[in-house]
């Protein structure tokens, strides 16, 4: 089952290579992913737990072993229910390459599918690195303008974080017990000296910081967003800024323990000021893409901050967030590029006025913005209350900054709403048509989806609620020690 | 040794059909040579034969490294069926000096004595020498010719002084004896053995373009024609390596520790110059020139961490090196003649469109060597650093890893061009048995990079 879902994505990617006929394409990639979120949530909510695992290079003790918990739950959700929509976007208009193009997703997805189901660190780091490929090519074959430059400096930047990420690894490799193994098993029931987990920690941090991106880590990301067609940015920051969150959950906190009680504030810190700074300059952007790129790494960098609290409600409220956030951002940029194309460009102060020609458009864009600044009966509300709760147990000041992101997102994001859609100004636009049926399709479910959520969160809780305890169990005897360590 | 024998009777055959003025037969008889010293040496396989009072040993390692270096002399082969169609004169000699070179090669790789290991790097180097210059109307090719030529004359003759030294001292060339020699001081090593294997070390760091003795090779690189380059990237770079090898760790463990640190400042060296250098290149043959120094650096890192697994890595490494260098060339020259015969990294550009599947194989063969998964050259690099970090060189490893991304850098310059689109449209001229043979390698090193071996050598 596990392998299938790895698989059915790969599999169609390759066959569509050699299929001519674009409209059959999308449609067959469109299938393969429905059918891919079919089985996963028949997997996750439904069937037993599940391991697979076939012996691979046994000299380099490593296994080709796929299974989940839940937290890859999560990500694995997340990853398939977003993939049906990123290739629904491209259903709008003629793309160029068209098998080219959707092979290139399948295969990202079949890399993301690898990477939250890999059990072993070296497999994970082979579909971390193989989940990179597809999407530089996507990024400059398909991208903007100055692409040549941007995606270069986007590669070559996550590629330096994986490649040292690739030394912890390796070292954490050796310090298994002979024969050695680089099963994640293996790794967290080692027991490593508080020094080195110090510095250990950035080693195998700066790879998802990079990724997810905290500051000071961020430079790659908006010029990457902004340039990136719909749906090399849906995949960039609804699944792949994921990858940096899954990551570090996944090597962090049950490999250093010690070196994250140590760096906690260090990385809180980090992370709300990279709220505040992505806020500020989110709120002086003209350019509604920019905007919404710099939103969205203010919110991940809110959901890093809640990670390093370590607690009960924090992490609970992270991993529901990573839901919705990949939601709600996969939603507002389809919005974006529904109004690029109404209104051919980007500049918030050409705009104005569109509600008078899209009044159902208007509605829907509220919605997902309403979604997205949190507000009570969206999901965005759920995580967001959840996190704060968390950074309040750690220091009131920490929930001070992050509630004050909130009233800041609110404000931006109902600025470029009003920008956009309100006003009374006779702009010429290219065209003025409202939604169309294809726009229902995908704006529909993603909104239903952001008020259930908001409604009944439930279901996600009940899917993290034993990983999250464990967590909670590994990281209490690091507390003693570190408590002991420091005095 | 009927391996030995059989190549340099094939040589001299192919110089003797150089007399029939029929250039087809030329290669397939290569080949056919060829492929029949591949079983010859592995019909060889655990007998650790011995020869000429054991001056020449056939384990496995050599025969592994032999058979190794065949498989690529093939490619090479392969690819000059199509190149050699357009030479008009000395084809068959340019045959015939490949086959003696590979000789050479292997009496490097199944050397115990020193003069073995001299007479085996000479007869690689002669015929490589007179392929430098085999352009005889370009003057580049002459300048390489000639360079290389001095600066391998200057390495020799260190090479042979460091021989002189060791031999004075020892009185032995047999390389058991010496280590048993060096074993009684302990380290303490007197002055004139240290600078006598000191000298040696130098010899082969020269022949295998390790920093920095590595100046000659961006020059002669460039200058020389392109398939001969192949064969100087690869095939002589394994058999060097090889050498070295062999020297250093069947006959010095535990090396002397000046010796050690003088190795240690080469690698260190190799993965700088050759990566920072490779950085500025628009030349694509300079680029590989430099790329290939930087690759040795890795390589000196698996062979300086020594473990029991050193050798199957070092084999490993340079065997998926040379099979995604090898076709590079190969596109690089078809890629250059649709460009009037420029060399900048620029006549990629447009590779895409006019051939997509070429295209998407020279990626995977330079995702390859930038070391990026699933490839075999990742599992190269990867197993290169398991070995030097589980051997506690920590700093020194996350140099070679910073390095590395340096390394994706530049290969990805290329890639980039290629998928970048151009304004000329001379169209790229592929003929069927070499995209056959590019997109084979292709297929290969990725599936290396799935299934990872190690050899008991």
């Amino acid at each position: 089952m596990l392998l299938l879902i790895l698989l059915i994505p790969f599999i169609t990617g390759f066959t569509l290579l050699g299929v001519r006929n674009a409209a059959a394409v999308k449609v067959v990639a469109l299938s393969s992913a429905i059918l891919t979120l079919f089985l996963t949530v028949s997997l996750v909510f439904f069937l037993p737990a599940t391991r697979f695992s076939v012996s691979w290079i046994n000299f380099l003790g490593t296994d080709f072993s796929l299974g989940y918990d839940g937290i890859s739950s999560i990500m694995l959700l997340l990853t398939n229910l977003l993939f049906p929509f990123i290739i629904l976007a491209g259903f709008k208009h003629e793309q160029k390459q068209v098998p080219v193009l959707y092979a290139l997703i399948l295969f990202t997805q079949s890399a993301l599918i690898g990477v939250f189901l890999a059990q072993n660190a070296f497999l994970f780091y082979v579909f971390w690195e193989l989940a990179l490929i597809p999407v530089y090519f996507i990024l400059l074959l398909w991208g903007g303008a100055n692409r040549r430059a941007i995606t270069f400096k986007f590669f070559i930047y996550t590629l330096t974080g994986s490649l040292i990420l690739l030394f912890g690894i390796i070292f954490l490799y050796q310090l298994t017990p002979s024969p050695h193994s680089t099963d994640f098993l293996a790794f967290s029931q080692l027991i490593i000296p508080a020094n080195t987990q110090i510095w250990l920690f950035w080693i195998l941090f700066i790879a998802f910081a990079i990724k997810m991106p905290v500051f000071p880590f961020h430079t790659w990301q908006p010029p990457t967003y902004t340039m990136a067609s719909t749906q090399g940015v849906m995949i960039l920051a609804g699944v792949m800024t994921k990858m940096g969150i899954y990551g570090a959950l996944r090597f962090l906190f049950p490999i250093v323990p010690l070196g994250v009680l140590f760096w906690q504030n260090t990385v809180i810190v980090l992370s709300l000021i990279g709220v505040i700074y992505a806020s500020i300059i989110a709120f002086r952007q003209t350019n509604l893409k920019k905007l919404i790129a710099f939103s969205s790494m203010a919110h991940i960098s809110l959901m890093v901050a809640a990670m390093f609290v370590l607690n009960y409600y924090a992490l609970q409220g992270l991993l529901f967030q990573v839901i919705s956030h990949g939601v709600t951002i996969v939603a507002l940029f389809y919005m974006v590029y529904s109004i690029e194309k109404q209104t051919g460009t980007l500049e918030l102060p050409m705009m104005g006025g569109l509600k008078l020609h899209a009044p159902k458009m208007s509605v829907l864009f509220l919605m997902v913005v309403l979604g997205s600044i949190a507000l009570p009966l969206t999901a965005g509300f759920v995580g967001e209350f959840l996190m704060i709760t968390g950074l309040f147990h750690q220091s009131v000041w920490f929930a001070l900054v992050g509630g004050i992101t909130m009233v800041l997102g609110a404000i931006y994001m109902l600025y470029a709403y009003q920008r956009v859609m309100l006003g009374n100004k006779e702009v010429n636009y290219e065209s003025k048509t409202d939604l169309k049926p294809l726009d229902y399709f995908f704006l529909l479910p993603l909104v239903l989806i952001i008020l259930a959520l908001g409604v009944y969160p439930q279901p996600i809780f009940n899917l993290v609620e034993q990983t999250v305890k464990s967590m909670q169990n590994l990281l209490t005897p690091a507390t003693e020690v570190m408590s002991a360590w420091v005095h | 040794m009927s391996a030995l024998i059989f190549t340099t009777v094939l040589g001299i055959i192919l110089l003797y059909l150089g007399l029939t003025k029929n250039k087809t037969i030329l290669s397939p008889v290569a080949i056919t040579g060829l492929l029949i010293t591949l079983i010859l040496s592995l019909k060889d396989w655990g007998l650790d034969s011995k020869y000429f009072h054991d001056m020449i040993i056939f384990d496995n390692f050599s025969i592994a490294f032999n058979v190794s270096m065949i498989i690529i002399t093939i490619i090479i082969f392969l690819f000059g069926i199509d190149y050699y169609q357009r030479m008009e004169l000395h084809v068959a000699e340019q045959y015939a000096l490949m086959i003696f070179a590979l000789t050479g090669a292997f009496l490097m790789t199944s050397f115990s004595n020193l003069i073995m290991l001299f007479l085996g790097i000479e007869i690689l180097s002669i015929p490589l020498y007179i392929l430098a210059g085999g352009k005889k109307a370009s003057f580049r090719s002459n300048e390489a010719s000639f360079k290389y030529f001095m600066l391998g004359s200057f390495a020799t003759a260190f090479f042979l002084f460091g021989i002189a030294l060791v031999y004075g001292a020892s009185a032995t060339f047999y390389l058991p004896e010496i280590k048993i020699y060096l074993a009684q001081f302990h380290g303490n090593l007197p002055p004139m053995v240290m600078i006598g294997l000191l000298f040696i070390v130098i010899g082969v760091a020269f022949k295998v373009a390790v920093a920095p003795f590595h100046f000659w090779s961006p020059d002669v690189y460039e200058g020389a024609p392109t398939l001969v380059t192949a064969f100087m990237a690869t095939v002589v770079k394994t058999a060097g390596f090889a050498a070295f090898y062999r020297l250093l760790c069947m006959g010095l463990l535990p090396l002397p520790v000046p010796l050690e640190k003088a190795l240690w400042v080469m690698t260190g060296l190799s993965l700088l110059i050759g990566n920072l250098a490779a950085l500025r290149q628009t030349n694509f043959k300079r680029l590989f020139a430099y790329s290939a120094i930087a690759h040795s650096g890795f390589i000196m890192l698996a062979m300086l961490s020594q473990h029991d697994t050193s050798a199957s890595v070092l084999l490993y490494y340079t065997f998926v090196y040379s099979l995604a260098t090898v076709p590079l060339f190969i596109i690089f020259i078809l890629v250059k003649r649709a460009s009037n015969g420029l060399e900048t990294l620029y006549i990629f550009q447009g590779l895409y469109k006019k051939k997509p599947w070429i295209a998407v194989f020279t990626t995977i063969l330079l995702v390859s060597l930038a070391g990026i998964p699933p490839t075999a050259g990742f599992m190269a690099k990867y197993q290169v650093f398991v070995l030097s970090i589980s051997q506690g060189y920590l700093a020194i490893s996350i140099f070679a890893i910073l390095m590395a991304v340096v390394g994706v850098y530049y290969y990805f310059f290329v890639v980039r061009e290629i998928y970048t689109e151009s304004d000329h449209l001379h169209p790229i001229v592929v003929s069927k048995l070499n995209a056959g043979i590019i997109i084979l390698c292709g297929i290969a090193v990725v599936v290396l990079g799935i299934f990872v071996w190690k050899l008991p050598i």
